[in-house]
């Protein structure tokens, strides 16, 4: 295909959407709110989701740190008895030298400074069920059935609430972001459909004289991609300015549980994955669209 | 089934639904730079074999062979390709409204991946031989049905095709203004062109006294190599013919 050609296409392409005018318009409108929508809960989950993956502890899971002063064959010992508690499902080891070592990785300095290894080993336990969490670690602290055990954490009430939410957040999250991926894809269907439906007659022509099938589908998918490219567009602008002022609000909360959670989710990446959905979806849209209308002439 | 002729059908037969077929065992040969009516009361089938010429319209049985290409066996992506072999012509003109006159024929072109030089040669050239250089940038809406019509004939030969294909170009037009496309499709004949019309326009095929092929409830009944329109078999159903 030749210079001059994909200038055509492109012109062609600029034709259709002047010329639909308002509806463009409304599409546009339709398509920002959606990706919007869909772009706002995409990030509430992924960021929820980071703030969950930040907290030491999942949900449903106590940590037993044995003395420091008990020998191995004491955690195993102590290990059997856990096992064998109705609370309990999986039980994990986790001994002193392992924690040195990934105290280590993390922070070199942190154990340079110190001379021995002054970590306990670490029992976590995970509950069979996260309504007995509490239950199990009143159980561990009890200093006559556990001597061994120098302390028990469990992830408080607050804790195993958020968390809890977050996985609400993530599930209904993500389902309204598939239904709104959907939605989103069947406006540029309706759209290009429409634009199809009033170049018919163009279509035809192009057509009887011979245009190939591509010749006939760049301009409207050019149409397409422009509604999800310049949809995405407004939409990031949406979420971005949405987003840092709920980020603002929730750090002037100061609560201790959220804390300073770094995100991978930059501006510019939040908005490069809006416009990647959004051409797809509008470049998905539109050609569903053509691919209907071409089998039936 | 390819041949040496433009056009060649071998036992064609077109059903649209169970009713009597719209073509019904049709043979015909069409050598290439003939020009050729296609005659016939209304619903006699003439649009339908036009439209097997350019397939727009698939046979239900039998052999067809247009410009070399065999239509039963053409690929999909081969058909804009064979498509560019063939210049056609309808009733009511089909332009598009909202460009002009030389936006018209260049899209013919543009759309077939032509460049902006070739394109303007092209379209000018196209414009002196149906005689509408005089205003190129008319909208469709503001010229006359038989400048329309030739308008959309400098469309149809813009590609320079071997075949052209009109559908009751005159259909539209007063006694004047049609026997001047028709000197203008005879032009295009002169110089290499296969021209197939079909009409229910008696002056226009009488004037000629070209070949002549006449069809009635879907089958050949007539082939007259210098033919009118008006034959014994016609004339019982002259009622339906005009
Ligand atoms: N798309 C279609 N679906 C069903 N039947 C059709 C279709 N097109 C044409 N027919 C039928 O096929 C027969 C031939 O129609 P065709 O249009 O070829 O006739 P024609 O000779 O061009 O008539 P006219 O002179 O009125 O244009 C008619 O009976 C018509 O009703
Ligand atoms: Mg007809």
């Amino acid at each position: 295909m030749n210079p001059s050609s994909i200038l055509f296409l492109l012109h062609e392409g600029y034709l259709n959407v002047r010329r639909n005018g308002l509806m463009t318009f409304a599409a546009l409108g339709t398509v920002a709110v959606m990706l919007t929508v869909l772009g706002g809960s995409i990030w509430s989950v992924y960021r929820i989701s980071e703030y969950a993956q930040h907290q030491p502890q999942t949900f449903n899971e106590v940590d037993a740190f044995m003395n420091t002063s008990s020998e191995r064959d004491d955690t195993l010992a102590v290990m059997d008895r856990v096992k064998k508690l109705p609370d309990a499902s999986v039980v994990h080891l986790v001994t002193r030298e392992q924690a040195w070592q990934d105290i280590t990785h993390q922070d070199p300095t942190l154990t340079e400074s110190m001379p021995d290894d002054p970590l306990p080993d670490k029992l976590e336990i995970e509950t069979r069920d996260a309504k007995n969490v509490q239950h199990l670690a009143d159980l561990l602290r009890d200093k006559n059935a556990f001597p061994e055990l120098e302390a028990v954490t469990d992830a408080g009430a607050e804790v195993r609430m958020m968390l809890a939410f977050a996985r609400l957040v993530k599930l209904i999250g993500g389902g309204a972001s598939l239904g709104l991926f959907i939605a989103t894809m069947f406006i540029v269907y309706n759209t290009i459909r429409l634009t199809v439906f009033a170049r018919r007659r163009e279509i035809r022509i192009m057509q009887l004289v011979g245009a190939t099938s591509w010749f006939i589908r760049i301009p409207l998918l050019l149409e397409g991609l422009f509604h999800g490219v310049v949809g995405a567009a407004v939409a990031s602008i949406i979420v971005l300015f949405g987003g840092r002022h709920i980020a603002q609000f929730v750090e002037q909360l100061h609560s201790p549980l959220i804390g300073d959670v770094p995100t991978q989710a930059t501006p510019l990446r939040v908005a490069a994955c809006l416009i990647l959905i959004g051409s797809f979806v509008g470049l998905t849209g539109s050609y569903l669209s053509i691919h209907r209308y071409l089998k039936h002439v | 089934m390819t041949s040496g002729a433009m056009i060649e059908l071998k036992g064609v037969t077109v059903s649209y639904s169970a009713d009597a077929p719209a073509l019904k065992n049709a043979d015909l040969c069409i050598e290439r730079g003939e020009f050729v009516f296609i005659v016939g009361p209304t619903g006699a089938g003439k649009s339908t074999l036009l439209r097997l010429l350019y397939r727009g319209e698939k046979v239900t049985e039998g052999a067809i062979s247009v410009a070399g290409y065999d239509l039963n066996t053409i690929a999909n992506k081969d058909v804009p390709y064979f498509r560019r072999k063939i210049g056609i012509v309808f009733q009511d003109y089909g332009l598009l409204p909202n460009k002009t006159v030389w936006e018209n024929i260049a899209f013919a072109l543009r759309v077939t991946g032509a460049g902006r030089s070739e394109t303007r040669r092209k379209v000018q050239d196209a414009l002196e031989k149906v005689g509408m250089t005089h205003r190129p940038d008319a909208l469709p809406g503001e010229i006359s049905g038989g400048e329309q019509q030739r308008v959309a004939i400098a469309r149809a030969i813009v590609n320079e095709p071997d075949l052209m294909l009109a559908d009751e170009p005159t259909g539209n037009l007063d006694p004047d203004t049609s026997m001047g496309i028709v000197q203008l499709l005879k032009f295009i004949n002169e110089r290499g062109t296969t021209v197939l019309v079909a009409t229910h326009d008696a002056p226009i095929v009488d004037s000629l006294q070209k070949r002549v092929v006449a069809i009635v409830d879907g089958s050949i009944v007539r082939d007259d190599e210098r033919g009118l329109y008006r034959h014994q078999i016609l004339a019982g159903k002259k009622g339906g013919a005009n």
